[in-house]
């Protein structure tokens, strides 16, 4: 009997997911008219909607852009919190995935709807790293969007081949201050957190070190596994799997705090550096000019959101940890962040283009 | 014998009414958007993968795997009956496949390429099942060196691929190089030749260059030419499916070689299924006793590619499941899908949730069965595309071509530059320069340098690192050995037809 019933939910979620589907496809075949039809023509469409006031907001579906592909970190985070944000909203909640060029796609496609509440964007720490990487982009970020809440937030993990030797950060640094080639980091795509948290961590443990780029974290898994370098910097989530199957040992973790997923792991300043934090957080953003009240009441249901148990169990499981934030807050660390990654870019001698 | 009994246990999973169906659906879906030239199997996962978020994650899986691997078998339908690219990696099975239908073959053609991409898929399932773990360790510890000198290989047999001049081959895989440096340099972070374009940073979209190379350039030049490849008997019997008993024995031993490549390339991180068929198709024109009848309707020049991309499609799953490793940009996308379900693929994957892995690996034989089933009767229906008359037909494709380039990165700028590069097609075409070895070079060309320099990185500058790894210096060899070979008997054939002309 009860095979049964897990099965009739099966096909009613499935009802349910096909609708959603048949939605998302409708949405994007919408897009790809508007994409090719002209966007002046859209935005004159919808602008007389953009007057209704918030007290009835939401009344369509609300549209979120993620900035990088489906499967990945702040894609699932969103999508996560996207499913709860309907039931508390009562409009679906449509993600939509623009990856690619540090955001730009992402931004501009955000910029060329209305400041109405219903579209909004995914940020990262990754957006004020481009603000430096990026030098003539299309719009001024600090200006052009206004943010709503963070919603998740994250540390990074320094990782090492449990054959090396290297259980610890402390034997980590004497062997690069011993080894006259120092030591070998590898991370992800230039101009990523990761790759910024490894030049940030050799200049304030004062270390000589190479950092090496990969196209993905599997791949920076691969050159751990084959011991082609020392160390890797990346997020818990990705490498979950290798930390449990042994492949990859976990020496300390970036955050201020330890990551409750792993106890025992120090923090970096704990092990030995100093003032060496980095946290990575994803925030969703508004239009500038987003009335005052949708971007209060977005917030208030992000807030709930963010608190309810299931989706704290949900979000530590891959990593991360679910906590919203006032729009101010969410300012005042996004600028901090930009001045901080540009410190970093500027002793690194990483060009902006 | 173990792992007969896992795949027995795999079976009991994959058997079920709702994981047969939701097979059936992959499968199916694959193949149909497989067909249409532009929507691939990456778009078409990306899309689908929201929805299995609230299925169980063995069945997510199978829908998933199945468009994935369903997605080969139709692309090369496109390619042959159309000369339109139905996805990159099908691109390369244009050069005979087409030339077959136009020797009224078509039948033969998509009948070997189903049977080629079942073997193909087949022996890399084989793979999986009784040597996954150990395969993964040995395609996981292949270093940046040897990366580049496999590479190396790959790109020295590109000018190959060339009908006709083999200087105009050559030109073209430069221009596929030159065309591969645009974007972030994985190095330095530096942009290049993107010329202020924010979407460039990214690089050219592989299926935007070859939908317009083989998709745009190929209906613009049968618009030009007025020839149009209206094929005036369309029935394919039973009879006319079935290949000659020369096309056979030649099916076998292509067929052989492709799904041994195939497999190789399919289970490295970061290669993928086009430069597995390019690669396979490359091979088999190389050791052909007459090169000449490339690109005039080959057998062997569809087979081998095909079971090549099915093969490595498949083996792809080896490195994925076992080491958490994905073979390509689709199978990370279908980590994201078990990501959401609390699974992170590892080495533990198989001891923890060995339903979950069993249960894939039977689906995929249930799902290549499917396929076979499913194909070979459609051949027939497939084949009266060729009925439809090309003015209804060629904005028909024009259309799907720009759905499918926009929907991979929601940008309207990649459709713009399909087009563009399909009046270079047309050009291209026009003046006999081959299309195939510039995609070879593009996708190459990029992997080449980024492996180059991070073996150097990795060995503080010393170039003697690409002997001292065993892997690397066998390919170098080989590939010194091919150059050499082509020298030589480019010198023999001198040799020979100034001695015709003085006698």
């Amino acid at each position: 009997m009860q095979m049964r019933t897990q099965n009739n939910n099966f096909i009613s979620q499935g009802l349910d997911n096909w609708t959603r589907g048949l939605q998302a496809t409708a949405l994007l075949l919408a897009l790809l008219l508007t994409a090719c039809g002209g966007q002046e023509a859209a935005t004159t469409g919808t602008a007389t909607e953009a007057a209704t006031s918030g007290s009835d907001y939401p009344t369509r579906p609300i549209r979120v852009i993620v900035p990088f592909g489906p499967g990945g970190l702040a894609d699932v985070t969103v999508r996560i919190a996207g499913e709860e944000l309907n039931k508390s909203l009562g409009q679906p909640v449509i993600i939509e995935n623009r990856p690619g060029a540090g955001g730009v796609a992402a931004t501009s496609a955000m910029l060329n709807a209305d400041a109405d509440g219903y579209t909004l964007i995914v940020l990262t720490n990754g957006t004020t790293i481009a603000e430096t990487q990026f030098t003539d982009l299309p719009y001024d970020i600090t200006t052009d969007v206004r943010p709503v809440s963070a919603l998740a937030w994250f540390d990074l993990v320094l990782m090492t081949n449990p054959e090396s030797g290297l259980t610890s950060l402390q034997a980590l640094l004497d062997y690069a201050r011993s080894n006259p080639n120092g030591l070998r980091i590898a991370t992800i795509n230039p101009g990523s957190t990761q790759q910024l948290s490894a030049e940030l961590f050799k200049s304030k443990a004062g270390i000589n070190a190479t950092v090496i780029s990969y196209r993905s974290t599997p791949d920076v898994l691969g050159a751990l596994i084959r011991k082609e370098v020392d160390l890797v910097i990346d997020a818990y989530t990705g490498l979950k799997g290798a930390i449990d199957g042994g492949q990859a040992l976990p020496i300390a973790v970036t955050g201020a705090v330890r990551n409750p997923a792993m106890p025992d792991v120090p923090t970096v300043a704990e092990a030995g550096v100093p003032d060496y934090v980095v946290t990575g957080w994803n925030a969703i953003y508004a239009r500038s000019g987003t009335p005052d009240d949708i971007v209060a009441k977005l917030n208030k249901a992000l807030t709930e959101v963010t608190d309810l148990p299931e989706i704290q169990a949900m979000f530590l499981e891959l990593g991360v940890e679910a906590r919203a934030s006032t729009p101010q807050e969410m300012q005042e660390r996004f600028l901090a962040d930009i001045f901080k990654w540009r410190e970093v870019m500027k002793n690194a001698n990483l060009a902006g283009q | 014998m173990d792992a007969l009994l896992n795949l027995g246990m795999g079976f009991q999973h994959a058997l079920t009414p709702e994981a047969l169906l939701i097979c059936l659906f992959g499968v199916t879906l694959g193949t149909f958007v497989g067909v249409l030239p532009g929507i691939g199997a990456l778009t078409t996962i990306s899309l689908c993968l929201p929805l299995t978020f609230h299925l169980d994650p063995l069945l997510g899986m199978i829908m998933l795997a199945g468009i994935f691997y369903g997605g080969q078998y139709g692309s090369s339908i496109t390619s042959i009956l159309l000369n339109v690219a139905g996805s990159a990696p099908s691109a390369v099975t244009c050069l005979d496949g087409y030339q077959m239908t136009r020797q009224g073959r078509a039948g033969v053609a998509l009948f070997v390429t189903t049977i080629a991409s079942f073997i193909g898929g087949s022996f890399a399932i084989v793979l999986m099942i009784f040597f996954a773990p150990v395969l993964a360790d040995v395609a996981v510890s292949f270093s940046a060196a040897d990366y580049f000198s496999i590479m190396l290989l790959a790109l020295v047999t590109a000018s190959t691929l060339a009908v006709g001049s083999p200087l105009k081959g050559l030109c073209m895989v430069v221009l596929g190089l030159i065309l591969g440096l645009v974007g972030t340099d994985i190095n330095s972070g530096q942009f290049r030749y993107t010329f202020g374009i924010a979407t460039l940073a990214d690089g050219i979209s592989l299926v935007a260059l070859a939908m317009g190379l083989f998709g745009v350039g190929e209906i613009l030049t049968n618009l030009v030419s007025g020839v149009l490849p209206q094929l005036e008997n369309t029935r394919v019997t039973l009879r006319s499916m079935i290949p000659s008993r020369l096309d056979m024995k030649q099916f076998w031993m292509s067929c052989t070689r492709g799904t041994l490549l195939g497999s190789f390339v399919g289970m490295l991180p970061g290669t993928g299924p086009t430069i597995a068929s390019f690669m396979a198709y490359a091979l088999e024109k190389k050791i052909a006793k007459d090169p000449s009848r490339f690109g005039h309707g080959a057998i062997e020049g569809v087979t081998a590619p095909e079971a090549a991309n099915n093969a490595s499609v498949q083996a792809a799953f080896i490195p994925t499941m076992t080491l958490g490793i994905p073979g390509d940009a689709i199978m990370a996308v279908m980590i994201g899908g078990l990501l959401i379900h609390g699974i992170t693929p590892g080495p533990q994957l198989i001891n923890e949730n060995p339903e979950l892995f069993w249960g894939v690996v039977a689906s995929f034989w249930i799902g290549n069965i499917m396929l076979l089933v499913l194909n070979l009767p459609l051949i027939g229906v497939w084949v009266k595309i060729l009925s439809i008359p090309y003015k209804l037909l060629f904005p028909a494709v024009l259309l799907l071509i720009s759905i499918g380039v926009y929907s991979v990165n929601n940008s309207s700028f990649d459709v713009l530059l399909t087009f563009v590069f399909g009046m270079f097609g047309f050009w291209f075409n026009r003046h006999g320069f081959p299309s195939a070895p510039l995609l070879l070079g593009f996708v190459l060309g990029p992997m080449l340098e980024e492996n180059f320099r991070r073996a150097l990185l990795l060995a503080e500058g010393n170039l003697g690192t690409f002997i001292e790894h065993r892997v690397s210096f066998a390919f170098l060899v080989i590939t010194l050995l091919v150059m050499l070979a082509a020298v030589m008997t480019s010198k023999i054939f001198a040799f020979g037809n100034s001695k015709m002309e003085s006698a």
